[in-house]
């Protein structure tokens, strides 16, 4: 493989003129003939292992990039879907059913996200406020999903869920990510939107999936905006 | 045509494919061969000028010729080869630490002429200056020629002027101590293996056309107890000669650079002075081996006041000549110094100590011309080195040792510089291999600058910067105007830290009420150790890089460690 | 970014028109000048693999109490931010050190010699030195202030050439100006430049930058001449193919320089051009 001498400053970690100086002051084991340099890749890659230099290739660090691209909320809750008169009569009941309506997951992992979202709930409620609560496990999941999902559970009637502003939750998203990293993303995100009263009024309403998903699309839009 | 060719384009050859060491040693044997041709050259010239002009000693008006020497050498300089006076190796070593050892190709020649004129005449210098930067300048350029890089061209200029003083004393051993010790200071094989080719080449070269003579040869001394101990003197004595000289040399040119006149006509005045004291006493004109050689043998019949006069004298000659601007070394001066100190020495001794039995005075001559070039070089090895190999005497390896460590230490406490190195520590030029001075020399400002900033205008909410402040990675944030894209100032994040969850100053707050103004920037050209010592005195961690009133980019210390850090093993290591 | 012209000042009225001229380069390539004023008539500038000593003669030196108010003046009625080069570096205590990472340097056609050979056809020695080691294109100037409204490449072939098309392109992007490329047909056949363009992946810049692709026929070089605008900025390689590349300047080079009088930009072999 042929590879030029910014490669070299990149794999290297140093500034180009800094890779120039050394090949003029005869400290690195490449040489400059007329236009171009000359130089192998092993004997590069010796020469830094003997003075104990970083020589990384690339690919490594594009690849870790590529697994750290953040999704958004839309293709999550797509992934999770909208689920409509969700029974129970307090907070256990409602997230039994509500869990027990949610795709993807397999029978074992239901089971085990149902204690999980418990356990979270006993430590303190994730209602936060308006009638809106985000039940999620504290911990990833153990079968680690592939991608996050969010599931928009409308209850049949409010309940109390001991939300901050004690009023009664009447819509669950729950919130399922691989990393904590994507569950922090996904939850700012959702916040921007569950701070506007009147999205808050829209999902009171009921809406139907498409209606829905659009007025998501519309804050993501939004929320896009804000960050460039 | 094709020959022809790849002789134009050395650096094609398939013997630089070769491996890097090998190819050193080919090219040291080139440089020393020349550099010891070159002494020769200068050695001869010299011995044909004493020639011509010995019979005219005895005319009165001799006085004047020194002085026509003197003005035609800086006449040379000046107008000729268009050089600076002084005599060279600063500038060897001050190219070897700042630019990798290129010098000029005039500088191959213009020393040996000059100072052929000003000694061959009767001024009081040295011909090893000029032969060592002559000799370094042939291996620059040979370097050159073959395309060669920094640490290949510094190692040749080493190895030419280990040749240079190895064929003009017939020392090996010393010139590769002296090239090792004062031109390049580094001890690695690298450099060590090519330098003593190159001494031996060079030594091999004056001995083919000179024969193969020692110097100053003398008899066999018997060195006793009682003398090991009087040389504890001898050092306080060498000692004090060579501040006296130092501090003389520098106070003449002191003194000749407030004479308005050509530089020339200063020459002229130095050479003059020194030609009436040569009308008394002829052992200071010239180089003044011949003097050496007498003491060592053991014939200098003076009693101690005229020797004791004719050291102070040849002081006086020395610093007349060189601090005026005649071109020479102090090499061989300090010889002749040393060897009159020793005199004056052992006379001394003689007459305190009637009844004691003193070694031969010739040993304390020699155990003089060592204190002093130690003391002067402030280079104890080479110093020691020369002496054994320019007598051929090993039997006072121990009083040498003694004198010469014990004359360095001395003239270190009160002259921390050594005469070379004098003007190169003044100025922050003495940058030695793998030295903190020499790591931050080597690095600039353009290679440590961070771009990754996101600059923001004065006009900006706080409310937008805070956006902004979400997707960026670093601390500082550039304020630019928003027209002319001129810097304005820089904002910290504990600048806003406090604002940071106020909302209702976010609609409120421009950030041109929040910038530092008053920050201190960096140029690309500026040093590294002048931006450090900036960031110290303001207790900055980041500096904004300015140029044209424009934002480059961050230093910042973090960043600088890391560069330092590999600066450092890469020019440290002794693996290569 | 930060490019930088170098310009040694001399305080002369035939400084001014070099200085006119530099500063016009400068604000056509949207480089800043930076001027040395000398304060002694020698000074080394370190390239990579060389060390040149610039020996300028007196005139540079005249009237120095003046120098810098002549030249700051003429920055500013150019509106350029004036920049003076101060050396921090003294080789043998009395040689400045003047550092060359400059991206041009301007130079009248000799720097040592007296008005009388400033004229054509003569390129000082020391030029020649800087041309031959600097990584830096050089610009000499005409021997009057002379506007340039269009860019002339000479290409010949040559990796040299190929550098000065590609300096070419760039200066024509930056300052919009029209590009003209002249080759001298001698014996071999339009084609054949033509495919020396395909082979190096230049067409397209070919076709987006120049104007006309100029192929000079008529048999002397003198004549062909004439059809070089008065007022481009003509690029051209120091050398082209020809053996002794390292002595002398190429022979078409010489002949250019002394026939016109436009400004010159020469690239020397060290110089490698990004478009």
């Amino acid at each position: 493989m042929k590879i030029t001498i910014h490669e070299v400053a990149q794999y290297l970690n140093l500034h180009v003129s800094t890779v120039e100086r050394w090949i003029r002051q005869g400290r690195i084991p490449i040489q400059k003939t007329g236009n171009g340099y000359l130089f192998n890749e092993s004997a590069l890659k010796k020469w830094a292992a003997l003075y104990r230099l970083p020589f990384l290739i690339p690919e490594k660090v594009k690849s870790r990039g590529y697994e750290e691209k953040l999704e958004n909320l839309l293709a999550a809750m797509k992934r999770g879907g909208v689920v409509y008169d969700i029974k129970g009569d307090d907070v256990e009941t409602a997230l039994k059913s509500a869990v027990e309506n949610m795709p993807v997951l397999s029978k074992t992992s239901k089971k085990e996200l149902y204690q999980l979202l418990l356990e979270r709930e006993r430590l303190t409620s994730t209602g936060i406020g308006k009638g809106v609560a985000i039940p999620h496990p504290r911990d990833p999941l153990s079968d680690a999903l592939k991608s996050p999902i969010i599931s928009t559970c409308f209850l049949e009637k409010p309940i109390d869920f001991g939300a901050v502003d004690d009023r009664p939750v009447f819509v669950m998203f729950i919130l399922l990510s691989q990393s904590i990293k994507i569950h922090l993303h996904l939850l700012s995100r959702f916040s921007f939107c569950a701070r506007d009263n009147s999205f808050v009024e829209f999902l009171k309403t009921s809406p139907d999936e498409a209606s829905f998903f659009a007025k998501i699309a519309d804050f993501e839009k939004q929320l896009d905006r804000a960050e460039t | 045509m094709r020959i022809f060719q790849s002789w134009r384009f050395p650096a094609n050859w398939t013997i630089f494919r070769l491996d890097d060491r090998l190819l050193l040693i080919l090219v040291a044997i080139i440089v020393g061969s020349c550099s010891g041709l070159a002494s020769v050259v200068l050695n001869r010239s010299l011995m044909l000028m004493f020639d011509w002009f010995h019979h005219l000693r005895h005319y009165w008006w001799i006085f004047v010729l020194p002085a026509i020497g003197a003005a035609l050498s800086s006449l040379f300089l000046e107008k000729i080869v268009k050089e600076g006076a002084g005599h060279g190796v600063p500038e060897v070593i001050y190219s070897v630490s700042r630019y990798g050892g290129l010098l000029r190709f005039r500088s191959s020649f213009s020393r040996l002429i000059s100072s052929a004129l000003t000694i061959g005449s009767g001024g009081s210098a040295g011909p090893e200056a000029p032969v060592v930067i002559s000799g370094a300048a042939i291996g620059s350029n040979i370097a050159k020629y073959f395309s060669l890089n920094d640490r290949q061209r510094v190692t040749l200029v080493g190895c030419g002027a280990a040749g240079a003083i190895s064929s003009i004393f017939n020392a090996p051993i010393a010139g590769m101590v002296f090239a090792i010790e004062v031109i390049i200071g580094e001890w690695k094989s690298v450099n060590i293996v090519p330098i003593a080719i190159a001494s031996v080449a060079g030594t091999e070269i004056s001995r083919i056309l000179q024969g193969n003579q020692i110097p100053f040869s003398h008899r066999l001394f018997n060195i006793s107890h009682m003398d090991i101990l009087a040389c504890v003197g001898l050092a306080v004595l060498t000692a004090v000669a060579s501040i006296l000289l130092t501090r003389l040399l520098r106070s003449m040119d002191k003194i000749a650079k407030k004479l308005p006149a050509p530089l020339w006509i200063r020459a002229a005045i130095g050479g003059c002075a020194v030609g009436l004291i040569g009308l008394f006493l002829p052992e200071v004109l010239g180089k003044g081996y011949h003097v050496v050689q007498t003491t060592i043998e053991g014939a200098f019949s003076q009693g101690l006041v005229i020797v004791g006069v004719a050291t102070i004298a040849k002081i006086v000659a020395t610093a007349l000549t060189l601090g005026w601007g005649g071109s020479g070394g102090i090499f061989a001066p300090c010889l002749v110094i040393g060897c009159l100190a020793g005199l004056t020495y052992h006379h001394g001794l003689a007459l305190l100590w009637p009844s004691v039995t003193w070694v031969n005075q010739g040993c304390f001559a020699l155990l003089g011309m060592a204190g002093l070039i130690s003391g002067m070089l402030q280079a104890p090895l080479t110093g020691i080195f020369l002496i054994v190999e320019i007598t051929g005497g090993y039997e006072v390896i121990l009083p040498l040792i003694i004198v010469s460590a014990i004359t360095t230490s001395l003239c270190h406490y009160i002259e921390p510089a050594a005469y070379y190195m004098k003007e190169l520590v003044d100025y922050g030029h003495l940058l030695r291999p793998g030295t903190d001075a020499r790591v931050l020399s080597d690095l600039n400002v353009s290679e440590l600058v961070e771009k990754d900033c996101i600059a923001v205008t004065q006009n900006m909410l706080l409310r937008d910067f805070i956006n902004i402040v979400k997707k960026s990675h670093r601390n500082y944030f550039p304020v630019e105007n928003e027209e002319t894209g001129h810097f304005m100032g820089i904002i910290h994040l504990d600048d806003i830290r406090q604002y940071l969850f106020n909302p209702v100053m976010y609609d409120t707050v421009f950030l041109g009420q929040i910038m530092n103004t008053k920050v201190e920037v960096i140029d690309p050209d500026d040093d590294l150790a002048d931006v450090i010592r900036k960031m110290d005195a303001n207790r900055l961690f980041s500096m904004p890089v300015v140029v044209n009133n424009r934002f480059i980019g961050l230093i910042s210390k973090g960043h600088l460690l890391d560069q330092y850090r590999r600066e450092l093993m890469v020019q440290t290591s002794q693996s290569i | 970014m930060n490019h930088q012209l170098l310009h040694i000042f001399r305080n002369s009225s035939l400084g001014r028109e070099t200085l006119l001229q530099s500063i016009y380069f400068s604000k056509q390539t949207k480089v800043s000048p930076v001027i040395y004023i000398p304060k002694s008539n020698k000074f080394l500038m370190y390239f990579e693999n060389d060390v040149v000593q610039i020996d300028l003669d007196n005139s540079y030196l005249m009237f120095p109490d003046t120098a810098l108010e002549h030249a700051t003046e003429l920055l500013e009625q150019a509106g350029v931010e004036p920049r003076f080069l101060d050396p921090k570096h003294y080789t043998a205590s009395t040689l400045p050190d003047i550092h060359t990472n400059f991206d041009y340097m301007s130079c009248p056609r000799s720097i040592v010699d007296l008005s009388s050979k400033i004229g054509l056809g003569y390129i000082g020695p020391r030029v020649r030195r800087i041309v031959k080691s600097a990584q830096f294109p050089v610009l000499i100037t005409s021997p009057v202030y002379k506007k340039w409204e269009s860019i002339a490449v000479f290409f010949g072939g040559s990796v040299n050439a190929f550098n000065a098309l590609k300096l070419g392109f760039r200066i024509c992007r930056i300052s919009g100006m029209p590009l003209d490329v002249f080759t001298l047909l001698e014996n071999k056949s339009q084609e054949s430049y033509e495919k020396l363009i395909k082979e190096e992946n230049l067409e397209t810049e070919m076709s987006h930058y120049v104007n006309n692709w100029h192929f000079l026929k008529n048999r002397t070089l003198e004549e062909n001449l004439y059809d070089v605008p008065h007022n481009a900025l003509v690029v051209l390689g120091a050398y082209g193919h020809h053996l002794l590349k390292d002595i002398v300047f190429g022979s078409k080079m010489e002949k250019i320089q002394s026939t016109i009088s436009n400004n010159l930009l020469i690239v020397g072999p060290n110089y490698t051009a990004a478009i």
